[in-house]
């Protein structure tokens, strides 16, 4: 009885705990959403605060961006065809390769895996003014290509798929070549199933990467109507415009559809990580 | 699982749609980042312009609209972007150096302008448009954007320094501002406010040197470098000026840091709309400011000349500007430079930089004219006599010197010495600027 | 994505036997096959441009002008400010470590508890930060942090008794303002990541130490600790790296210059130098340096948690 007791005591706490954790982290974009009714200037002038006018909630910021902001929504769609494009073709590679250093047996694939891990720890910054005069090289600044293409292979989903795939059954593989299939075949057919929670998970990581990307696209991108939307609202970050509007309900958008794609993949994401795991 | 990848495909382009229907039109936005005219004309010469201030757009829709009306033979469509500051000028950079994606014309910062005239230099010279007119207008602001006899850009204004007033907090405060001639005159009437009113008498700024050092410098015909390109940034001069600058802070308690690091920000905007305090010094093309970010003020504030240093002392410095400049990537260069002569340097263009945005036009020769001298919204928010006073300091007006190590300079200024004396009084100015000049020389080897 | 993936159904559908299909079928060549793509980005999007950037560190690049100026860049490189990027980007990394490593950890095994209810809502609220990109985050909490006397942080300060805080200008709280930016985008990766680990422990191993009558305590320490080894490796490392490569916190607080260089961090140091400035030749030069000190932090790193012993399975 005491011990029941002791446990639902301790359960509250606990969850109480986690309630007010919660609340803290989730506050600051509560307070971004509720500022996003508010004048934008005076949102400039006081910053987010507890003491809100009430009354002068309103959702003009919401009407300007539907209404006026045209090139918003070109980011956004911008931001979108670049985000989509980078899950499909990373996913599509790393995989391939992950799934490769996991199942065959092949020379050189020890010294892959270090290659591998050694991309992992250049920081992509380093290479970026070399890149950056190789895309100009190339004739691609300002253009999808140009900011996509760095992001294809990613060393960390390579690394990743290769862990989840070292999980899987190669008895599969066997009894598939009996019936014929080819090497191809066993990996789209049986194996690209088989991994799908990882594929959810990292397509939720290297979405999200690239869907807040900034400084590569900073540096290739220079056209108004071709900005990724990190890109159009640090423009709007300017004590010479009056861009505000369009800054502070913007970015509620931005983070909107992104949301509302976690929670339905979050299930996904989850089993995705906890069954990869990282062993080390 | 492929069925959770499809609905994750169906789910971005449902998004995608979805944002594509609630693109409206785009062209009518006021307060816009790309605003485009000529839209609709046939066989336009398409005309990039990227500017880092919203407004200096209006002054090129408006002769764009004109310049078609005029020229039905050779149309533009003119394509103007605002970016920040920072932002423009590294993409600027960066397109200048890789020779593509920049743009047809270009406002570039007089502090940020070295930057360009680097290497084989990218700018189209201007002097068929500059040279015949140079006679009539104030050269200096024409030489900052000079090299070896080539005139690489047009600019915005003469950028004459000058005091605004608050003239309800001055008149509470009992200060007569026509008795300001001094700056030790200025802080006996800044005592006089601190002790009168519940406001301080001025601001001193971190972020934005051309709004008190610069100007306070020039006007003792001093600066960053003498005209041989020699660094003079720790001259004694320099350090005095700078002195004051700490004192009327930490010493007179006169001052204030400007909220927002400079009066160009919201924060700053607001704290003046509240009586934070009784005056700024700025270049005369800050009046623009008022209008649009502080319109409660109007009919509050007077323009006097910058306080001198002694009595007969210069009493004010062009400061600021920008130079407008076509880039060697245009499509049609002659083209773009014939508009842009046309917006800015002609005699109609000059007066517009008044009539459109308030700023004192670099050529004299319009300053009496009829359309200058006329009704507008900058006479009835700051009253008469903007250019009679204008006309009384022209000739107090220095060229300042630029060499590329410039943009250092300044970046030390704002990052280093604002940092120690101004903000902190951690450093004696002597401290401060000799250690920046030290880092400076360091980079010009 | 399908067009390849079509093609092969093709090639499984035809049974005609085919020399260049059995070649391009066997085992021995499939996995090159699979790992060309990688190894063809890499050479161009990593080696590539990591000797041309060695190369680019030796030159003085000007529009159309060339020149090559020997070690002049790397002469330059070790300067104050480059201290004071390296400082500030040191103590970065040591502060974000330390918080993003323990506290995760620590959430992770209270998550993990069957004392909490709630766990799915919790564990998604925690990591929806990391759904905001940190241009839109940073623009959150300059406006959290605001200057203005009406801003959360100021009226919090006030509570507590003291004055307002310029938290853009001083140095701690511009350290302040870019771990703790950095730290609530994180915290929610970090926390799935150790959750997924202590979900892949046997529940046996517990229930084993229950029947030796264990503690609660004594199973923190002995059993779930020790199991957490690995994926902290991992996070530490991690966490290093994308330290080493802070921009953004920096970069949404102050632009490229912030007062007394408080935000200054090595890779803004390389942006404000190699475009800002105009000088690639040395922005390559400071990167160069930095991809140096990287190396030996990581072999340090690898050393020490004995993962070069393990070999690499």
């Amino acid at each position: 009885m005491n011990e029941t007791n002791k446990k639902t005591g301790s359960t509250w706490i606990a969850t109480i705990g986690f309630g007010l954790i919660s609340l803290i982290i989730l506050f600051p974009i509560i307070g971004l959403l509720i500022s996003s009714f508010r004048p934008s200037s005076d949102l400039m002038r006081d910053g987010i605060t507890f003491s809100i006018d009430f009354s002068s909630l309103n959702i003009d910021n919401y009407l300007y961006i539907f209404q006026e902001a045209g090139s918003y929504w070109s980011w956004y769609g911008n931001s979108l065809v670049i985000s989509a494009l980078t899950i499909v073709l990373s996913l599509f590679f790393s995989s391939m390769v992950g799934y490769a250093l996991a199942m065959y047996d092949f020379k050189g694939r020890n010294l892959f895996f270090v290659l591998v891990l050694l991309i992992l720890m250049i920081p992509f910054e380093i290479l970026m003014l070399p890149l950056y005069q190789m895309m100009v090289g190339a004739q691609l600044i300002d253009s999808y290509f140009a900011v996509i293409l760095p992001l294809i292979v990613a060393p960390v989903a390579v690394f990743f798929f290769r862990q989840y795939a070292t999980g899987l059954p190669k008895a599969l593989m066997d009894a598939a070549r009996i019936d014929g299939s080819t090497e191809y075949g066993i990996y789209f057919k049986i194996m690209l199933p088989l991994m799908g929670p990882s594929l959810a998970a990292m397509a939720i990581l290297q979405g999200l990467g690239s869907w807040n990307n900034f400084l590569w696209p900073l540096l290739v991108l220079r056209s108004n109507d071709m900005f990724t939307l990190p890109i159009g609202l640090a423009t709007l970050l300017t004590p010479y415009g009056n861009n505000y509007d369009v800054l502070i309900a913007g970015s509620v958008l931005t983070i909107i559809p992104i949301v509302i794609l976690f929670i339905f993949f979050q299930r996904y994401f989850v089993a995705g990580l906890t069954s990869g795991g990282v062993k080390g | 699982m492929k069925k959770s990848l499809l609905i994750l495909l169906l789910g971005v382009l449902a998004v995608v749609l979805a944002a594509c229907g609630g693109g409206g039109d785009d062209a009518s936005g006021e307060a816009e980042e790309v605003e485009v005219i000529g839209e609709d004309l046939e066989d336009a010469t398409e005309l990039t312009f990227w500017t880092f201030v919203g407004q200096h757009v209006d002054l090129y829709s408006d002769a764009a609209e004109r310049w078609n009306e005029e020229n039905p033979d050779k149309p533009i469509k003119l394509v103007a972007e605002t970016y920040p500051f920072e932002q423009m000028h590294n993409n600027l950079l960066l397109a200048i150096q890789s020779g593509q994606g920049g743009p047809d014309m270009v406002d570039i910062e007089l502090g940020q302008f070295p930057n360009y005239l680097q290497g084989d230099i990218q700018l189209e010279p201007m002097n068929e448009y500059v040279e015949p007119v140079l006679d009539n207008a104030v050269t200096s602001r024409f030489e900052n954007y000079a090299k070896d006899g080539n005139y690489y850009a047009l600019p915005t204004h003469v950028g004459a320094t000058v005091m605004f007033y608050n003239t309800e907090i001055m008149d509470e405060a009992g200060v007569d501002i026509d008795s300001i001639n001094t700056w030790d005159d200025f802080v006996e009437a800044g005592k006089q406010v601190v002790e009168n009113t519940d406001s301080v008498m001025w601001n001193v700024g971190t972020e934005d040197w051309l709004m008190d050092m610069w100007p306070m410098i020039s006007q003792q015909d001093s600066d960053a470098f003498d005209e041989n390109g020699e660094l003079i940034l720790d001259n004694q001069t320099n350090i005095d000026t700078l002195q004051f600058l700490q004192d009327v802070i930490y010493e007179h308690e006169i001052a204030e840091v400007a909220p927002g690091g400079m009066n160009q920000s919201e924060e700053f905007y607001g704290y003046f709309s509240d009586d934070g305090a009784a005056s700024i010094l700025a270049p005369l093309w800050y009046m623009s400011r008022f209008l649009d970010s502080m319109p409660d003020m109007e009919g509050k504030i007077a323009i006097r000349p910058m306080p001198a240093w002694e009595e007969g002392g210069k009493r004010s410095a062009g400061m600021g500007g920008t130079g407008t400049a076509v880039t060697n990537q245009a499509e049609d260069t002659e083209l773009a430079k014939e508009f842009l002569a046309y917006a800015k340097l002609s005699e109609e263009g000059n007066t517009n930089l008044w009539t459109v945005l308030g700023f004192d036009p670099p050529r004299w020769d319009t300053w009496e004219s009829e359309e200058v001298q006329a009704d507008n919204k900058y006479y009835d928010f700051f009253g008469d006599g903007i250019f009679d006073m204008l006309l009384e300091v022209r000739d107090d007006i220095n060229t300042l010197h630029f060499t590329e190590n410039t943009p250092e300079v300044i970046s030390e200024f704002h990052t280093n010495v604002t940092q120690e004396t101004i903000r902190s009084n951690t450093s004696t100015p002597e401290e401060a600027l000799k250690k920046a000049a030290d880092a400076v020389r360091a980079e010009m080897e | 994505m399908s067009s390849p993936a079509q093609e092969t159904d093709a090639m499984v559908r035809d049974k005609q036997p085919n020399k260049l299909m059995s070649i391009l079928n066997s085992k021995k060549v499939v996995p090159y096959i699979f790992v060309t793509p990688f190894i063809l980005s890499f050479v161009i999007l990593t080696l590539y441009p990591a000797i041309h950037g060695v190369i680019m560190s030796f030159q003085k690049i000007l529009p159309g002008q060339v020149e090559w100026v020997a070690f002049r860049n790397y002469e330059r490189v070790f300067n104050p400010n480059f201290y004071k990027a390296l400082s500030n980007t040191t103590i970065y990394v040591v502060l974000t470590v330390v918080i993003l490593t323990l506290i995760p950890m620590l959430l992770a095994i209270l998550l993990n508890s069957k004392a909490v209810k709630f766990k799915t809502f919790f564990r998604a609220s925690i990591f929806i930060p990391a759904l905001t990109s940190t241009i839109v985050g940073g623009m959150i909490f300059r406006l959290m942090f605001s200057e203005a006397d009406s801003s959360v942080a100021n009226q919090i300060v006030h509570l507590l008794g003291f004055d307002s805080v310029d938290w853009r200008y001083n140095a701690w709280s511009a350290m302040f303002l870019m771990v703790i930016l950095a730290s609530w985008r994180w915290i929610g990766v970090n926390v799935l990541y150790f959750l997924a680990q202590l979900q892949s422990i046997s529940s046996e191993l517990y229930e084993a130490a229950d029947i030796d009558g264990a503690n609660a305590w004594q199973k923190l320490r002995y059993i779930t600790i020790p199991h957490l080894k690995p994926i902290t490796i991992f996070v530490s490392t991690i966490t290093i790296i994308n330290g080493f490569r802070m921009f953004e916190e920096s970069f949404v607080f102050w632009e490229t210059s912030s007062p007394g260089n408080i935000g200054l961090t090595v890779v803004s140091y390389i942006y404000q130098q190699g475009i800002g400035q105009n000088d690639m030749g040395f922005g390559s030069a400071i990167g160069v340096v930095l991809m140096l000190i990287i190396f030996v932090i990581s072999l340090i790193n690898l050393i020490a948690t004995g993962t070069f012993k393990r070999g690499d399975e």
